[in-house]
């Protein structure tokens, strides 16, 4: 903050977060760090290049980054394998560093084995495209919605990707990304205007409840929604 | 308190047997005003439109340690139809906006609208992509309910101050207090033109008054109408 | 509770009615024939703004008859941007915005944020710190069951035990606002400490209502536990069996009543909570039913911890003594210079955090609540807080849940998720 020429403390509001003087991101990361966590032994040893980094964070949390090409196989194999049974898809949601990338974040537990694991996979900001994992983790369902209509993340196979939160024909882009200002894109009348336009009965269609097979695409009045990408 | 200890003008004959009571006069005048005004201040059905902390608040104030019920509020309404009193508590997002607009339609009049808390009243701490920067931007509001959330005593004083100013309207005023276009009454959608009243420059909480529901007809953005007293 | 002790013997059985009679009318093996009508599937709205749904959830229902053939929940209609506005505020101006994410039991989300905080920071807080945030959660437990409590039991008729819940819901209210000045807002929480050490007579209070407590909670069971209309409601209604549970990502007593015996404070225990004694109380049908008993037994067993928690509460202070992490007093902020810098340091800059990311769960009163929270080097702002909402992902099930029941059962079904709207649309 000491180098921002801002003058007030609304203005920094009006800046968004800003990064902070050191941004060392993963410099203390390093595929050969040892962790005593037995998953991260048994991942390396099969996956070998899948796993593209893992690191301990804030004391004693492993973390483990994976490609995203693998990331379905990878999980799968978490899930299922008998020295890991990570039968508990705590969450999946998104981090934006506001730089190239979005990470997909999973947080695991093993109710067999009482081991919590965290994996994280790096997508390039120009392809936020991973496979779902709804079909191993039911619970995965909502949360990569959300992360969908947040983060704008693609997730390929999921039943029924479509905004969560945010109405259906939200405009204004994907608001947890960096890029998104904290206000909104549009002035907030277009926004009042907008949202006292929607029609509050949209979702009464039959062909809204019947979703399965392919993701519905998102339509506002018949024409592809503006922003959804 | 019987009506006949606060009737204005001593309209009526005191007996040993008081109002009703054996010995008791078989008529009373007053003025008609004064009782249109009792009787409705002293039966509001409060329609309670609760989203989030102040809903609680609300829930504790209608629960047995503050007793709504000593107001003549004993019965809560939660259909539109049959209420009175809008009490919005708690925070609107733009994509709640059109139900709360929509549910303030459904209600006949005579009708008052609470907005309950910071939230509500002008968007709180969230000044935020998804919120509502105060419901007066959607409905006329009468009384504002301040505190994040209010205590149950304060929403009870701001029914309180309804019941006030329930009690200065006079029915010779009925059509400029309280008439409505039949077209527009009850309508499932603001008009075009509403909106755009709406969405004007500042909002609609510079320009409502009672005649216009909420809504300033025809004015285009960037006209501002001096404000009816 | 291994075994359900109250059975309605008659059950679900549709050729049983209340009281054991048959309700099949014996005229019914005659060959009706089918009448000829057109059948079609209706489409049924409930709400947003609908008393049953606790908030402004959306449910459209497809039914035949009164039979739900699929539901689905809209929700976002309370998307407050919580998580976007926490990468505007500083560590500590984010703790403001947690209670009023679950209102129903603040203090739990004030602790478990700054908890996860603290862990990324590597700050160990001190002793009376630890036990006062015991007594802060399992009291919020309380609270937050109590008010389930009462909103459920007005969803299938009954009030009384709405009235019962407030009237404790408003003693806790009165030992919130001692202990923060508010009535559910709480913010009571610091990084490195809490806002203000517990008042005087405070402990009192809670001992007195502790005492005063389990009679009430014994009189709503003695009205909703054995009773015919309550059992009938809820016995059998929205079961899951323990693998589909787990897999769904249900957490809490909604969990436990499938069976399954995973509380966080267990399994991954926190501030000692393998030192108390408490019993995790397990259901094993899954439904409705099981989960009441579930929560009313964890409020008893919460009770039991909060008086554990009395017993060892130490002396000394409630704040690290970290001049970089926690706030000089006022005092010493007006007579002594360095403490007068750090004070203005903390509050135009904030903590600074070290680089890296941190998941922390809690045992919420609605199932497992985390708080990830993101830092890069030195960031007095978080670059991503994450709340992993447990009644989110419980919603998620609801389509399961409630799929072949009645429209009635679906209004149990939901109440019996604990679900609280400011959360599961942040």
């Amino acid at each position: 903050m000491a180098n921002n020429p801002s003058s007030s403390a609304l203005d920094a509001v009006e800046l968004g977060p800003l990064p902070s003087e050191i941004r060392v991101r993963g410099a203390v990361t390093s595929a050969a760090a040892p962790s005593d966590h037995p998953s991260v032994a048994a991942l390396v040893t099969r996956f070998g290049a899948g796993i593209v980094r893992h690191r301990v964070s804030a004391g004693d949390q492993t973390v483990v980054w994976v490609d995203p090409k693998q990331s379905l196989e990878i999980l799968t194999w978490l899930k299922n394998d008998a020295s890991q049974l990570y039968d508990m898809m705590s969450d999946v949601t998104g981090v934006d560093y506001g730089g190239a990338s979005v990470d997909v974040v999973y947080q695991m537990f093993s109710t067999t084995h009482k081991r919590a694991l965290r994996v994280r996979c790096e997508l390039p900001a120009n392809a936020l495209e991973i496979d779902s994992v709804v079909g191993l983790w039911k619970s995965a369902d909502w949360l990569e919605r959300e992360v969908f209509d947040l983060f704008g993340v693609k997730f390929r196979g999921h039943p029924d990707l479509r905004r969560i939160l945010m109405p259906d024909d939200y405009a204004e882009g994907n608001p947890l990304r960096k890029d998104f200002p904290l206000r909104g894109r549009f002035s907030r009348a277009e926004q009042t205007r907008r949202a006292l336009e929607q029609d509050v009965e949209r979702f009464y269609t039959a062909t809204d409840l019947k979703h399965g097979g392919t993701p519905q695409q998102v339509t506002a009045g018949g024409k592809p929604a503006e922003g959804v990408d | 308190m019987g009506l006949g200890d606060i009737l204005p003008g001593g309209g009526v004959q005191k007996s040993q047997g008081g109002l009703f009571g054996p010995g008791s006069p078989t008529f009373l005048t007053t003025k008609l005003d004064f009782v249109l005004n009792w009787g409705r201040a002293n039966s509001l059905w409060p329609m309670p439109f609760g989203t989030a902390c102040c809903a609680i608040e609300m829930m504790a104030a209608a629960a047995s340690n503050y007793d709504l019920a000593r107001f003549g509020m004993e019965r809560m309404s939660f259909s539109p139809r049959q209420a009175d009193v809008l009490i919005c508590a708690g925070r609107v997002p733009y994509k709640l906006a059109p139900v709360l607009r929509r549910i303030w339609d459904q209600m006949p009049q005579p009708k008052w609208c609470v907005s309950m808390g910071a939230c509500a009243s002008s968007g709180g701490v969230f000044d935020v992509y998804s919120m509502v920067q105060g419901i007066d931007t959607i409905v006329p509001v009468d009384v504002y309910v301040p505190g994040c959330p209010p205590r149950p005593e304060g929403l009870i004083y701001g029914l309180m101050m309804i019941q006030e100013k329930i009690r200065q309207e006079s029915l010779g005023k009925h059509f400029e207090h309280r008439a409505e276009d039949p077209a527009t009454v009850a309508r499932p959608e603001a008009s075009e033109p509403e909106i755009v009243g709406l969405t004007g420059p500042f909002g609609n909480s510079t320009q409502q008054d009672q005649l216009s529901g909420g809504a300033v007809e025809a004015g285009g953005p960037g006209e501002v109408r001096p404000r009816k007293s | 509770m291994a075994t359900r002790n109250v059975e309605l013997s008659v059950g679900r059985n549709p050729e049983m009615g209340v009281g054991g009679l048959p309700t099949a009318s014996p005229l019914a093996p005659f060959d009706i024939p089918e009448p000829a009508f057109d059948t079609e599937e209706m489409l049924i709205n409930i709400g947003p703004q609908h008393p049953a749904t606790h908030g402004v959830l959306r449910l459209v229902c497809e039914l035949d008859g009164e039979t739900v053939l699929s539901v689905t929940p809209h929700i976002g209609y309370l998307h407050s941007s919580f998580e976007k506005l926490g990468e505007y505020r500083t560590w500590n101006q984010i703790v403001p915005l947690t209670d009023r994410m679950d209102y129903l039991a603040p203090l739990i989300y004030n602790c478990a944020y700054v908890m996860s905080v603290e862990k990324l920071m590597g700050i160990q807080v001190t002793e009376r710190c630890k036990i006062v945030r015991v007594l802060c959660m399992e009291m919020d437990r309380i609270f937050g069951h109590l008010l389930w409590l009462g909103t459920t039991a007005i969803d299938v008729g009954a009030f009384t035990p709405f009235l019962y819940a407030f009237q404790q819901r408003e003693k806790i209210y009165k030992l919130h606002e001692a202990l923060t000045g508010a009535r559910i807002t709480t913010s009571a929480t610091r990084v490195g400490g809490m806002m203000a050490d517990l008042p005087p007579g405070w402990i009192e209070g809670l001992t007195k209502f502790l005492d005063e407590f389990p009679k009430t909670l014994n009189e709503v069971d003695r009205l909703l536990t054995g009773n015919q209309i309550h059992i009938g409601r809820t016995q059998g209604v929205g079961a899951i069996s323990a693998a589909d549970a787990i897999n769904c990502g249900l957490t809490g007593p909604n969990l436990r009543a499938a069976g399954v015996p995973y509380d966080v404070r267990k399994d991954r225990p926190y501030y000692d909570y393998e030192t108390y004694d408490f019993e995790v109380p397990v259901g094993e049908h899954g439904d409705c039913y099981d989960r009441y008993l579930c929560r009313m037994e964890e409020m008893r067993q919460s009770v039991r911890i909060l008086r554990q928690a009395i017993a060892r509460l130490p002396g000394g202070p409630i704040n690290v003594d970290d001049p970089n992490i926690s706030l000089p007093s006022k005092t010493d902020c007006m007579s002594d210079m360095e403490s007068m810098i750090h004070h203005f340091k903390l509050i135009t800059e904030g903590i600074k955090a070290p680089e890296g990311d941190c998941y922390l769960a809690v045992e919420g009163s609605k199932g497992e609540l985390g708080m990830y929270v993101v830092a890069e080097e030195g960031s007095t702002k978080p670059v991503r807080w994450r709340v992993r909402p447990p009644s989110f992902v419980n919603l998620s099930t609801i389509e399961k849940l409630a799929k072949g029941h009645l429209v009635s059962d679906l209004i149990m079904i939901n109440a019996s998720l604990d679900i609280v709207l400011g959360e599961i649309d942040r």
